[in-house]
């Protein structure tokens, strides 16, 4: 139903985006306490790099070889492999607004929609703000969210360029909320 | 266009498995004017790039076995360039005639919240220096002759005193595994700058 009212509108699809989430824990824990969770996230949009985080704590941007650098890294981290999410689907464009709605799977199991929604001409989230919000309205009608927090969380405020990091720590918190929410019966996908 | 500075590794895709291969040698700092001479010489014409670059050695102690080190370097002359992450594996063993020292090599670029991500990982740093040179490419192969100082006060890469009264250098080239004929065109190569500086395959081990 949002690819039609996004067609509607007028918006053009540009092929495919997929934003995917894999779980590492620390081993060789010893104080007792609950190992961090590092989260290492790829993004289409930028296919070379690969942006680590920690909930909560502080982000990485790396080029691929990240990756390679958890394979050797093994021992003290485990890779989580039944924890990874992922969202794909449709990249749309319309004049500077580029929407892209992906379907988020664990597992194989379908789990919710993601809609991302990026403004291209700006990069102040206070500047255009409140043009996104118009724009999402038109066709997300009473699910239009709210400003991130992940901006509003920022001590600068919303003066700050955004970057890689504060979209990835967006898909992060909603990967999270998938992953902790039940599977409904009947939504597997096969 | 200004070269890239010292720290960063060309792209190369599918590379799971590049291995570095290296041999090591230095000259006091007396002799340091003859050995650029005759690198000018031998190398590809271009201007040597010169660097300064702070390396942080970090290392994360785990349950058992050696510590996983990783080395975090970036540069002091482009501080808005990306940190250079680099994990060197344990040395290859099997051909003692194997010229070079040969260890598995992973480069990763990363962005300036590096050491404050390591920390998280657990990593802590274990010391930091500063090195300073000149870098000479001939081919795949890379001449590195640099200036090590130690840093006094932490963080503070104004303050360094000089490790030694020489220069270190390094022969390295980045080649995926299996190549076996970059050991031979190294040592061809290390023996055009003898007698100046013999350059040798050295065993880690043995300054642990």
């Amino acid at each position: 139903m949002l690819h039609k009212k996004l067609e509607q509108l007028g918006a053009v699809k540009q092929g495919n985006f997929w934003v995917d989430c894999e779980t590492y824990h620390a081993t060789g824990n010893t104080t007792g306490q609950p190992s961090k969770l590092l989260y290492v996230m790829h993004n289409s949009e930028t296919p070379l790099s690969c942006m680590a985080l920690f909930e909560g704590g502080p982000g990485l941007s790396a080029d691929a070889n990240f990756d390679v650098l958890m394979v050797k890294l093994k021992s003290h981290f485990q890779n989580a492999k039944g924890h990874k999410v992922e969202s794909r689907g449709a990249r749309y464009r319309y004049c500077d607004f580029l929407v892209k709605i992906g379907t988020i799977a664990m597992s194989s199991s379908a789990r919710g929609i993601s809609v991302e929604v990026e403004y291209c001409a700006c990069v102040i989230p206070g500047d255009c703000w409140n043009l996104m919000k118009e724009f999402m309205q038109s066709f997300l009608g009473s699910n239009t969210p709210e400003l991130p927090t992940v901006f509003t969380n920022k001590p600068e405020g919303l003066c700050v360029p955004v970057d890689c990091m504060d979209t990835m720590s967006q898909y992060l918190e909603l990967f999270s909320k998938v992953r902790k929410q039940q599977v409904m019966p009947g939504s597997g996908v096969r | 266009m200004e070269a890239p500075p010292v720290t960063v590794m060309p792209v190369t895709g599918g590379t799971i498995n590049m291995m570095e291969y290296l041999l090591q040698g230095s000259v006091l700092d007396q002799s340091l004017e003859s050995l650029l001479h005759r690198l000018r010489g031998l190398c590809d014409n271009m201007e040597p790039e010169s660097f300064a670059d702070h390396e942080l050695v970090y290392l994360l102690k785990g349950q058992q076995g050696n510590p996983f080190l990783l080395r975090a370097r970036r540069s002091l002359l482009h501080p808005t360039a990306p940190w250079h992450l680099r994990y060197l594996g344990q040395p290859e063993v099997g051909d003692k005639s194997r010229h070079a020292l040969v260890r598995n090599c992973v480069d990763v670029a990363a962005s300036h919240s590096l050491p404050e991500f390591l920390n998280e990982m657990g990593f802590r740093m274990d010391h930091e220096f500063v090195a300073k040179g000149q870098v000479f490419r001939k081919g795949m192969m890379k001449v590195v002759v640099s200036k090590l100082s130690r840093v006094l006060v932490p963080g503070n890469t104004e303050n360094t005193e000089p490790l030694s009264l020489s220069y270190l250098v390094e022969l390295s080239v980045l080649a995926p595994a299996g190549q076996d004929t970059v050991s031979e065109d190294m040592r061809s190569f290390a023996e055009q700058l003898k007698p100046l500086v013999h350059l040798e395959k050295i065993d880690p081990k043995r300054l642990m």
